[in-house]
């Protein structure tokens, strides 16, 4: 498919270079058979004269009659066999006369002196005329003389000259037509590689890539964002693969138990009391896999695009101090007390907002040891309102910042199965973040962690 | 209360059967879309739990010719969790919605309140054994001693009692007390009962907020064994 695209680009291209010469060689071929018919009327023009004025020389050395037999000789010499030059006198002196006075011939020849085509006879082409009027004098009586030369040759040059141009002019478009087909089909071997290339470009092989080195900047550019486009693909890809790796160690830890703990308790004879807790811590692991599975379905709906059902233009502050309110016996419980500074108008969904603030400040009780305070600030930037979470807390390596926001991630990978959190808390952040078209952070300096996201101010 | 429970996965409908009958509910099944309809339009059930992906008439349709003659109390459950979904749901007349896997003690906490919503006045003070909750002063008093509650304390407290004998999920309890309608890893119900307890119970000869290991929390005076 793609070569048969380039070999009608191919083609395409021979075409217009063919009526590009086409348009250019008739213009040439016009202006050349101008130039020629000019050139040749010149030439005939010249010849005539140059006959003319010979016979024009020999009647001035005219010096009685006697002589005009010798003259009309040497006309008869001077008119050539093909009769392609013809001499005229035409005299009311019938020895003066000569030359077979044509009604034509009578008709042109009036007035002092012309020049003129005259077709005589069954003649193809026009004879060149020229007369000369010469008024009686002491050695004759009045007469004119004509010369006529034929055209045929000059003709059959232009015509010549016409094929010439033809042929050779096809050909040039001919030639053209080739040599662009050719130049395209040449110009086009990178692009051909490049198809080839992408043609074998494998899911098997997610780390392949377009050669991008040796190609023409046009190209360059074109594998380039090819390339960016293949990138975006593995990295999706690769995390949907881990994501499928997490759910199923998250979801085969609960099942384990599940089902451990169901045959153990069904292997013998078990009271009430011990079915009621085996039952219990069922459903614990249950709520467990429930809450995961939600948190699962919302991420996925974000993912799909889903945003929130309605946006209100709200303090984001006071939404944060709900957030706290919500969290207050965990902090007291914790000792850590929270500090709310800053305020900006954003449109929220309120819920979304405060679910996201919930996960950030409940992360940040966690890693908080007792008596330290917590800081949330709200800042309207340009077009985006952060909220930050800032904590006293052990330094979190650079490797692990940009991906605490993963789905599963865990800074510390011995995973704690403390049964409080699945891992979701700031995936879930990140998808508020991104349902209301803002991005999340995340950064550890000098003992202080802060973890925060930003959403839309919005128009 | 009589309900009607729709749903054509047989270990659910089970499930909400015995559940449901064990609430003291009087249920009737049904497996299909033309069963409901009928069920429906001939008795008057005091709420319904509608399947919103039925064989033979989908839960929406049964829904809409439900509608049409009269104003049953519905919940729908559904297993798709999508706006669009959720809207058409209620747009077509559903008061409520589950979406599955739904615990069922949400379940019931959403039938209660669709077939409360009717009731006119409550009390002003709930008596739980010797503890006394009035919901006007804000004050609680248990064996004649006035307890000592933070707000949040008593608004907890109030919902307890208010449901007394009920097992509240803390899901319910987060939405009653804080208004917060999102799961979260938080513990803050555990650590809020914990409190409670130990202010309402701790100082005293019996316990009356008592745990449901997995299911919630109940108040509720229990005989000493």
């Amino acid at each position: 498919m793609s070569s048969a695209r380039s070999i009608a680009i191919a083609a395409r291209l021979a075409a217009m270079f063919a009526i590009a010469a086409l348009l250019v060689l008739s213009l040439l071929g016009y202006a050349l058979d101008r130039e020629l018919a000019t050139v040749l009327r010149r030439q005939q023009i010249d010849q005539l004269d140059t006959k003319f004025q010979d016979i024009d020389y020999v009647l001035e050395r005219l010096r009685g009659p006697e002589q005009w037999e010798r003259i009309h000789a040497k006309l008869d010499a001077l008119t050539p066999p093909d009769r392609s030059t013809q001499y005229w006198i035409l005299s009311d002196d019938p020895q003066i006369r000569y030359g077979n006075a044509l009604a034509e011939i009578v008709s042109f020849s009036q007035g002092a002196s012309n020049v003129g085509e005259l077709r005589i006879g069954d003649q193809p082409e026009p004879m060149l005329i020229r007369s000369a009027y010469l008024p009686a004098n002491a050695r004759h009586a009045a007469l004119r003389f004509i010369v006529g030369i034929d055209s045929a040759s000059y003709a059959r040059t232009r015509r010549d000259f016409h094929s010439v141009l033809l042929a050779s002019g096809s050909g040039g478009v001919l030639l053209f037509a080739l040599i662009g087909y050719l130049i395209t089909h040449w110009g086009l071997v990178p692009l051909k590689r490049l198809s080839r290339e992408a043609h074998e470009l494998s899911p098997s092989m997610l780390s392949q890539r377009l050669v991008v080195t040796h190609l023409p900047a046009e190209l360059s550019d074109l594998a380039q964002s090819f390339n960016g486009a293949l990138d975006r693909l593995e990295a999706a890809y690769e995390q949907l693969e881990t994501f499928n790796a997490d759910v199923t160690h998250e979801l085969r830890t609960p099942l384990t138990n599940l089902i451990g703990q169901t045959q153990v308790a069904l292997s013998r004879e078990r009271s009430a009391t011990e079915l009621v807790e085996v039952l219990q811590s069922n459903l614990e692991d249950l709520e467990r896999l429930r809450a995961m599975i939600n948190d699962m379905l919302f991420l996925a709906r974000a993912n799909l695009g889903e945003r929130p059902q309605q946006l209100l233009r709200t303090s984001l502050a006071a939404e944060v101090e709900k957030a706290v309110e919500f969290l207050d016996f965990l902090l007291e419980e914790a000792s850590v007390s929270v500090r709310v500074q800053g305020d900006a108008k954003a449109p929220i969904g309120s819920s979304l907002f405060q679910r996201a603030v919930t996960n950030l400040l409940h992360n940040a009780i966690r890693h908080s040891p007792a008596g330290s305070e917590i800081v949330v600030e709200v800042a309207a930037g340009e077009s985006q309102a952060r909220v930050s979470v800032s904590n006293p807390g052990p330094a979190i390596p650079p490797e692990h910042l940009g991906r605490l926001f993963d789905r599963f991630y865990r800074v510390d990978t011995a995973r704690t199965n403390s049964g409080e959190s699945h891992g979701l808390g700031l995936a879930i952040v990140k998808a508020v973040a991104a349902m209301h078209a803002g991005s999340v952070f995340a950064a550890s300096n000098g003992g202080i962690t802060t973890v925060g996201f930003s959403v839309a101010i919005g128009a | 209360m009589k309900v009607l429970v729709v749903e054509d996965e047989l270990k659910i409908a089970d499930y909400l059967y015995k559940g449901l009958t064990e609430q003291g509910c009087s249920v009737d099944l049904a497996h299909d879309g033309l069963d409901a309809r009928h069920l429906a339009l001939e008795i008057d059930y005091d709420v319904i739990v509608l399947d919103q992906m039925l064989p033979g008439l989908d839960g929406l349709a049964v829904l809409q010719s439900l509608r049409a003659v009269k104003d049953t109390p519905v919940i729908m459950l559904t297993a798709r969790d999508r706006i669009e979904d959720r809207v058409k749901g209620l747009r077509a007349g559903a008061d409520d919605y589950l979406v599955k896997p739904f615990s069922f003690m949400e379940l019931l906490a959403r039938l209660q309140a669709l077939t409360r919503r009717g009731r006119k006045h409550e009390a002003t003070q709930i008596r739980v054994g010797d503890l006394v909750v009035d919901l006007l002063a804000r004050k609680a008093f248990r064996d004649g001693s006035r307890i000592d509650l933070t707000a949040k304390e008593f608004a907890l407290l109030s919902v307890l009692a208010r449901h007394q004998g009920q097992i509240l999920s803390k899901t319910a309890i987060a939405e009653m007390v804080w208004e917060v309608s999102f799961d979260t890893s938080a513990n803050v119900v555990e650590v809020a009962i914990k409190r409670l307890r130990a202010k309402i119970d701790a100082p005293f000869h019996s316990g009356l907020l008592h745990t449901v290991r997995g299911m919630g929390y109940v108040l509720e005076e229990r005989s000493a064994r």
